[in-house]
């Protein structure tokens, strides 16, 4: 199964993210979005607590990814990884596993709610769209 | 929607009635021409343009300027004031990069006097200012002077001594705007602001050494200092990762607010809240610190901009003077005609320039009497202009275009070019290209723009600003 894929977008950036479960279709959005950063990295590996509470589903994909990016931006790090300890549609608690970075190839500046989507296929998978502004 | 939906008010203008659909407040109208406007039938923006004729509180129309382009909640090329009293203020309204906008240094210098320097100034100025998405400035200030910045603006790096006096002069709202305060910027939006101070950013930003091709008003350019050849510097950048936390963390506030004002509207993205409510008052304040940071941040920039031409060119170089500072995405507070009184509105413009006519008090004396320069710049590689505010421009709130607007994605654009390609079609051209990544060059290649030519027409015959010159790139610098 194909993890996200780069959607035709005007002037910013378009990711569609697949997963068997909500958990899978979050970390393939974030691995969407970090690939998407074009970072150049270090060894050192990084792990970084995050907690998130919103009012709905898309509310917390659109939260959960703001948090990623405001960490890799202020700590100059990316994440192509976490593991849920806790996973409702309205909180997330866990860890982000990722490395330093030397310097990012794409700025992306903010997470949107533009043409956001997240819904559950007939056949039980999730799929999820974000925009990007960069 | 369809082409039969719009009135023809004249040749550059189309407007929507208020009949179109039953939340509509006001009618919207569009400054376009025929053509550009069946063009926007691609894209949302005119659907984004009625949707935002439903906020409540707008006043006369909700406008779309000719570069429109679909955009986050209001259209790219929107521009919407709206009543103090019953009118909401939205951060879509003012998009996420707060403050992106536009600084004009200008030179006693002619094209033949720069043109043997022309390479080591483009890779000095590249040099002193970095783009911050590597190494970045590599100085971290610390979360007091943010705060003074958040306030205070370029007005608080003059007085430290990063520029004149002349810089505040010759600038919007004299790079400070009021009810700024720093209180209600998240600790969040100061951290990412903290390192990127006279950074250029990414994208569409860039800085470029024109010349001044031609003149098309010679009384204007005289007042404002241009003559024919001379060596000019644009600078092109915004509030960074510091004004997109703004917008993200107030969008966030406002959808969660909404609800309590009774405020329902077709897409998040437009979350807005009364402009006298608790939450309204506090995103103004909040926007107001990003504007201001944006204003320091292009005040850092030509101070090291100064640095790299005295680098180049000595200690005794003709100095570079600010002809004008101008934003492209913000909300101001303004007195207006409606109706035929004169009122206090406040007006969003999100990628869209005030242009204020002769006369204006808010404008600097020196240029009272022709009218406020106003600064849009081209696609990479093509020309930039200068405009001066009419009377004329009244109707829609002294606002004008700020640019080409994008017809091409950046991937569609990276595909159908390499940055390779547009490097050696600017060099034909003679115009020198200094960056660090080839895709970035690709993504922003003039291909994928609107001919910058035609959404200056438009808005010189519909009355919305006069040209006054044509810039001319002789050197592009996208951040080291």
């Amino acid at each position: 199964m194909k993890k996200f894929e780069i959607l035709e977008h005007k002037a910013d950036l378009k990711i569609r993210a697949f997963g068997k479960t909500k958990q899978e279709v979050f970390l393939n959005m974030l691995l969407g979005m970090s690939e998407s950063q074009r970072a150049e990295t270090l060894k050192q590996e990084i792990k970084r607590e995050i907690k998130i509470n919103s009012p709905d589903l898309p509310s917390l994909l659109v939260d959960f990814l703001n948090e990623v990016l405001y960490l890799s931006q202020v700590n100059k790090e990316v994440y192509k990884k976490v593991k849920f300890k806790e996973f409702t549609d309205n909180e997330i608690k866990g860890e982000l596993i990722g490395q330093k970075v030397k310097s990012f190839g794409e700025d992306i500046k903010a997470v949107t709610y533009h043409d956001l989507d997240i819904h559950q296929e007939n056949n039980g998978s999730w799929r999820a769209t974000v925009l990007f502004d960069v | 929607m369809e082409k039969k939906d719009f009135k023809k008010i004249n040749n550059y203008l189309w407007e929507i009635p208020k009949s179109f659909r039953a939340d509509m407040q006001v009618p919207a109208r569009a400054y376009v021409t025929e053509k550009m406007l069946e063009e926007s039938f691609k894209d949302r923006s005119l659907e984004q343009l009625v949707n935002v004729a439903a906020l409540p509180g707008i006043l006369k129309y909700s406008m779309a300027m000719p570069d429109m382009h679909e955009g986050y909640g209001f259209p790219i090329g929107g521009v919407a004031a709206m009543d103090m009293k019953e009118g909401v203020i939205s951060p879509g309204g003012v998009g996420y990069d707060i403050n992106c906008g536009m600084r004009l240094l200008k030179s006693d210098y002619s094209e033949k006097d720069i043109k043997p320097y022309l390479d080591k100034l483009a890779t000095e100025i590249q040099k002193e200012v970095p783009s911050g998405l590597g190494r970045g400035r590599q100085i971290k200030i610390s979360l007091e002077q943010i705060d003074r910045i958040l306030e205070n603006g370029a007005r608080y790096l003059v007085e430290k001594g990063y520029g004149e006096k002349e810089d505040i002069e010759n600038c919007e709202a004299g790079g400070r705007l009021e009810r700024a305060e720093a209180f209600a910027v998240s600790p969040r939006a100061k951290n990412r602001g903290r390192d990127q101070v006279g950074t250029l950013g990414s994208g569409n930003h860039f800085l470029e050494i024109q010349k001044v091709g031609e003149i098309f008003d010679e009384k204007v350019a005289e007042v404002f200092g241009l003559f024919k050849d001379q060596i000019v510097i644009m600078i092109h950048t915004g509030s960074r990762g510091l004004g997109h936390q703004i917008a993200t963390d107030y969008i966030r506030i406002m959808m969660q607010a909404m609800a309590k004002y009774r405020i329902r509207l077709p897409d998040r993205e437009l979350a807005a809240c009364p402009i006298n409510s608790p939450e309204g008052k506090k995103y103004f304040a909040a926007m107001a610190c990003g504007a201001n940071y944006a204003w320091a941040n292009r005040q850092m920039i030509a101070h090291y901009v100064r640095k790299a031409w005295k680098n180049v060119l000595g200690e005794k170089a003709s100095p570079l003077v600010t002809l004008y500072d101008v934003a492209h995405n913000i909300a101001k507070i303004e007195k207006h005609k409606v109706g035929d009184k004169e009122i206090e509105v406040c007006v969003h413009r999100k990628g869209a320039t005030r242009a204020f006519p002769p006369g204006h008090p808010e404008i600097p004396e020196k240029y009272r009497e022709v009218g406020q320069p106003v600064l849009i710049p081209g696609s990479m590689g093509t020309a930039s202009y200068i405009l001066v505010g009419t009377q004329e421009g009244q109707e829609a709130f002294f606002s004008t275009c700020h640019g080409s607007g994008r017809t091409m994605s950046r991937h569609q654009a990276v595909r159908t070019i390499s940055g390779q390609e547009v490097v050696n079609n600017l060099r034909e051209k003679g115009i020198l290209v200094k960056c660090r990544a080839m895709r970035g060059i690709a993504e922003e290649a003039p291909l994928a723009y609107k001919n910058i030519e035609d959404v200056i027409e438009v808005v010189h015959q519909a009355g919305l600003s006069k040209k006054v010159a044509k810039l001319l790139p002789l050197a592009v610098i996208k951040g080291e």
